[in-house]
């Protein structure tokens, strides 16, 4: 469950407040946010430009300039295919096609039932394993489309918040 | 600047000289040479995004050829000269084949986002400005449904590129809707190049980060947080953003497709900066848009909502067209002879102290002079002031401490201050060009305080926000005057050498212990002493005002505290320092600078003064009244007791209407015969005898002197076309010369001007020849060439003079008091506190501080689309001491009706600890305003925005 009201606000300020000393920036206060929530609601855009003195446009401008953050509560699960070259030459593509198939979608989002949030990425740092993806930030290498596929259909009809592995 | 300090640089084979610490590109265009650009506008920080500006370096290398080291001249790779800094000898060449290669490149790239069929259309040469053809390229690109059609930079920058567009790009259409739904702005981000110029105003010269970049590479554009309406963002309307537009994706909405014709010099007549303005103007002879002027010396290239966007009312249909004469209770059309004869039968009737003559904010110093004399030396009365004078005290209180009657520094200088007091004063609503530097300073590290009951926008930007219960800001300026004696903070050697009255100010504060102030006005004592410490111990510290919040009784004793302020803290007679008194009317400090006020004659001099009247009667050729006139507040109170019968008004005021001055109508209605020369059949005109049509400002020539004493020349920009309106010099000028009366025989408002320098000795020296004769080139950019609109428009620019101006080889003066006081010393006043007429009454026993930010981000709010217009949906607030809540039987989110006499709004009750007991507050948003502002009706909505009065009102719990 998603803190919302009061207890968003709370948890929001508590990760402020912990993050960093010294060197507070729009960007550092964006990243614990994100660490903290999985997104970044339009509280924590408030939050971030009343703590760095900047405004409501300035923090907006920086968080819509990076793909990592989102606006919006993320699904129970986080699945990232890496396609960066190497892992493109190992086989990312048939990967990926598998993990689009497998999940129902066509490109990178949220499946309609909010269960699973797919991302590309160019490059999880564990090249030497490719093709890779990442199930709820725990990488899986060595991939073919059948271990892909296997390892989320299990999810797909799943009830409950399960881990992936 | 001497030329000494200056930079040798060759651009292009040509020796230019350049400002040290400048960049390569400023020092072209300064030098007249054109590289292209689009990112970089004056007035910024070089950004170098656009990446247009390459020139390639010349450097000397030794090469070795056929065994010898030879010197040899080689170009270094291109780079954008907007950010490359001059340096003694260095070498550019800005048209080599890399350079062009290069910006043709970019330019490809540019223009694969935008359309362009409008840049290449073989009809370029063939078309003219007013032709519309319509066959030649495919409708989205065709340049007749483009805003900026014959003024884009971008097209202009093609064509000079000498492009021929092969390259097989086709145009990326974004297909975005165009932002039309909020005030005044229409916003099409399909045409935008994402420059930045916008952002970059916003952020580095308005302080106001309203937009921002959203996104990234491919689908970086311009934004707003979460896709948010300007009317939540935070933006004051103020039209920079479009001023620097190099295409068409921002634009003024009305007159969207109109092109200009001609561009005329103008001064703003909505208040008191005095800003320069570059009026466009149509083939139909219609003011079409208003661009701040670059290089202006009040307003820097900056404008406000309403200079932009609130001058549409000299184009307005309602213009009266002809004068009006009363027959039998009805106003009926006259010809100009005609109404001058029944004028010049009826007004002889009414000679002496049963007439007063009221000048409107906005009539210039040519007919406020001729207002005056014709008050004095035809009708015999000293009855005279000017419309929005309802502070009389605002800076005349200023003469008896220091000398003269007017701020003593100018606007700019607020840039370089290091500690601003704002005291009672609405800067971004009432003066918001002001507004700008203040913003600047504290962005460069100033320290902003800022003294009100309401909360306006710069408490956003404050250290300190001292908010005393309303009505007891002259006591808390007594505790700050009194925590700076106390604490020793005060400049003893500026007091020794310079003022006098120091123990006389010490024994009167003795009434103000800092426990006691604290309790009085609820601003907790150590914050009372930490704002004596901050600006005693500033560097620089300068003093803005406009007592917003104090009554008639109270006004004279509090800028006497302020001036004691900058006096007790040196901080007078040096740039960056003293005291602004933001007047409210355009032309008010000029009015009353040529004897539009009661007891004083042109250029101060005393009525009651024998010596100086018996100077200006023999100038005039009459014998002059010797008694003090009665000012505007007396004027209305004897014309509604009868003592007044007669009134000549020249245009109609708001604040008759706005609770400064409540029964202005009530008393024009009583009065025997009343004369109104406006532009507009208004309140005013409606209760007239007899109605004259008046020139606006844009058609009449004459000067404006603001409230930093700038004496500025504004031109005629049109002709009053399908009506009879005469320039209100003029129109004095036929009225007392149809009584017979002499000295009106002028044939010009510079002739009037002439005989305003030889009776008002700080006038002495300007004249309009001179203003013209010192205008200066500013830059001398080819017209042939591309350039941003507000560099087109700025050829010459007049920087006015600063009176005092004794004589033609004074160049005035922008710091008053900088080689002391011209009564040897100044004088620290005395603090006394006079009742207040701001009470409260058993029907309304509460005090209401109304306040207007632009943005309240921890608030919620929302933003609905009613009829294609976006309104802001917000529940407000109004906040109310524990103590009264109980004592109405409120709790927290009641619904109430704040009401007073003469209305009301609605709110949801927050208790709030922090507030005063019996005083409630409310703070509403400038985007309501601004859409408001945008769909009203009358013919000159921007004279008409609503103040933030402090008043007495009761709760009403809503049903």
């Amino acid at each position: 469950m998603q803190p919302r009201g009061d207890t968003l606000n709370a948890t929001i300020r508590k990760a402020l407040e912990s993050h960093g000393n010294g060197a507070v920036t729009v960007l550092s206060s964006l990243l614990t946010l994100e660490d903290a929530l999985g997104y970044i609601p339009p509280e924590a855009i408030e939050e971030v430009a009343h703590l760095t003195h900047t405004t409501v446009n300035d923090v907006w401008g920086v968080a819509s300039f990076y793909p990592n953050f989102r606006f919006e509560p993320p699904c129970e699960h986080v699945v990232e295919v890496c396609w960066g070259p190497t892992c493109h030459l190992m086989g990312a593509p048939a990967v990926m096609k598998e993990v689009l198939a497998t999940l129902g979608l066509n490109t990178e989002g949220d499946t309609p039932d909010k269960r699973v949030t797919l991302k590309f990425n160019t490059c999880l740092g564990a090249c030497a394993q490719g093709p890779v993806m990442s199930l709820d930030h725990h990488l899986v290498g060595r991939l073919t489309p059948q271990e892909a596929g296997k390892r989320l259909s299990g999810v797909v009809g799943m009830k409950g918040n399960r881990s992936l592995q | 600047m001497t030329t000494d300090n200056r930079v040798n640089i060759v651009v292009d084979g040509k020796e230019v000289k350049a400002r040290p610490g400048s960049v390569v590109l400023e020092a072209a265009i300064e030098a007249g040479v054109y590289v292209p650009y689009l990112c970089y506008h004056p007035g910024m920080k070089p950004y170098a995004a656009c990446r247009m500006c390459m020139v390639q370096e010349e450097v000397d290398v030794e090469v070795e050829r056929d065994g010898q080291k030879v010197k040899e001249k080689q170009l270094r790779p291109a780079s954008a000269s907007c950010t490359m800094p001059v340096r003694e000898g260095l070498t550019v060449r800005t048209a080599t084949d890399v350079v062009r290669d290069l910006q043709k490149g970019i330019m490809e790239m540019l223009i694969s986002e935008h359309p362009h069929g409008c840049l290449t259309c073989h009809r370029i040469e063939l078309c003219g400005p007013q032709d519309v053809c319509l066959r030649h390229v495919s409708v989205n690109d065709r340049c007749v449904f483009c805003p900026k059609n014959e003024r884009c930079e971008l097209k202009d920058s093609v064509r000079f590129l000498g492009m021929e567009m092969l390259s097989p790009l086709s145009y990326k259409t974004r297909g975005l809707e165009v932002e039309v739904a909020d005030p005044f702005y229409d916003r099409d981000y399909n045409l935008c190049i994402v420059c930045g110029r916008c952002v970059r105003v916003c952020e580095e010269v308005r302080a106001d980060n309203a937009i921002t970049f959203v996104d990234k590479a491919g689908k970086a554009l311009v934004g707003t947080v979460r896709g948010a309406s300007l009317l939540e963002s935070g933006c004051e309307f103020c039209g920079a953003c479009l001023d620097v537009c190099p295409v068409g994706a921002l634009v003024e909405r009305e007159h969207k497709w109109d092109k200009a014709t001609r561009v005329s010099r103008s001064v703003c007549p909505h208040c008191s900066v005095g800003c320069q303005l570059n009026l466009e103007v149509n083939r139909r002879e219609k003011v079409v848009r208003a661009i701040p002027e670059l290089h202006a010396p009040a307003n820097h290239g900056q404008a406000c909502f309403k200079g932009k966007f609130g001058l549409e009312f000299v184009n307005h249909k309602e213009r009266l067209k002809r004068p009006l004469i009363r027959r039998n209770g009805q106003l009926q059309d006259a010809s100009w002879e005609e109404a001058l004869a029944f004028l010049a039968q009826q007004l002889p009737k009414y000679q002496g102290g049963q007439f007063a003559a009221i000048a409107s904010a906005r009539t210039n110093n040519e007919g406020a002079y001729l207002l005056q004399k014709f008050a004095r030396a035809v009708m015999g009365s000293n009855n005279v002031d000017v419309d929005s004078n309802t502070r009389p005290a605002l800076a005349r209180a200023l003469e008896a401490p220091l000398g003269y009657a007017a701020s003593t520094n100018s606007i700019w200088e607020l840039e370089s201050a290091r500690c601003i007091l704002v005291v009672d004063a609405n800067i971004t609503e009432e003066h918001n060009v002001v507004g700008v530097p203040i913003k600047r300073a504290t962005r460069r590290g100033a320290q902003l305080i800022v003294i009100d009951s309401r909360e306006v926008e710069l408490t956003r930007y404050a250290a300190l926000w001292l908010r005393p219960r309303p009505g007891t800001t002259l006591i808390l300026l007594a505790g700050l005057l009194r925590a700076i004696l106390d604490q020793g903070l005060e400049d003893k050697e500026f007091i020794r050498e310079k003022a006098q009255g120091l123990e006389e100010l010490r024994v009167s504060l003795g009434d103000f212990p800092l426990a006691k102030v604290a309790e009085v006005t609820g601003v907790p004592a150590e914050r009372i002493s930490e704002a004596a410490h901050t600006f005693a111990t500033a560097e620089t510290g300068a003093i803005a005002y406009a007592l917003d919040n104090a009554t008639l009784e109270e006004q004279a004793a509090q800028v006497h505290a302020l001036a004691n302020l900058a006096l007790a803290t040196g901080n007078l007679g040096r740039p960056s320092t003293g005291l602004y008194a933001l007047r409210r009317g355009a032309n008010e400090q000029g009015a009353v600078d040529v004897g539009a006020t009661p007891d004083l004659l042109p250029g101060y001099q005393r009525v009651s003064d024998d010596v100086a009247r018996q100077a200006v009667e023999n100038r005039w050729g009459i014998k002059l009244p010797t008694e003090a006139g009665l000012g505007l507040t007396q004027v209305l109170r004897a014309a509604r007791e009868g003592r007044v019968k007669a009134m000549l008004l020249l245009g109609d005021s708001y604040n008759y209407a706005n609770g400064e001055m409540d029964e202005g109508y009530e008393a024009l209605e009583r009065l025997g015969f009343l004369v109104v020369c406006d532009s507009f059949l208004g309140a005013a005109a409606q209760r007239a005898h007899v109605v004259l049509p008046a020139a606006t400002f844009a058609e009449e020539e004459g000067t404006y002197t603001n409230l930093e004493r700038r004496v500025q020349l504004s031109s005629r920009a049109l002709a009053p076309r399908g009506m009879e309106a005469r320039p209100v010099w003029q129109v004095v000028c036929q009225l007392a010369q149809g009584m017979d009366a002499r000295g009106f025989g002028f044939s010009s408002p510079a002739q009037v001007f002439e005989e305003i320098a030889s009776v008002s000795p700080i006038y002495a020296g300007v004249s309009h020849q001179r203003l013209i004769r010192e205008m200066a080139f500013t830059l001398r950019p080819d017209p042939k060439n591309p350039l941003p609109t507000q560099l087109a428009h700025s050829d010459r620019v007049s920087r006015g003079l600063q009176w005092p101006c004794l004589g033609t080889d004074s160049s005035g003066m922008a710091v008053l008091y900088g080689s002391g006081f011209p009564s040897g010393k100044a004088r620290l006043m005395p603090v006394s506190v006079p009742a207040s007429s701001l009470r409260v009454s058993p029907a309304y026993p509460l005090l209401f501080a109304p306040g207007r930010v632009l943005a309240q981000h921890d608030r919620d709010v929302s933003v609905e689309r009613i009829g294609g217009v976006n309104h802001i949906q917000r529940e407000e607030r109004v906040e109310v001491h524990p103590a009264d809540a109980a004592a109405l039987g409120l709790k927290a989110g009641d619904m109430v009706e704040v009401v007073w006499a003469s209305g009301r709004i609605r709110g949801a009750v927050e208790v709030r600890e922090g507030q005063h007991q019996g005083v409630v507050s409310m703070t509403t948003l400038f985007g309501e305003m601004a859409t408001r502002l945008q769909a009203s009706e009358d013919p000159d909505p921007m004279a008409k925005a609503p103040l933030l009065a402090v008043r007495a009102v009761k709760l009403e719990k809503a049903t």
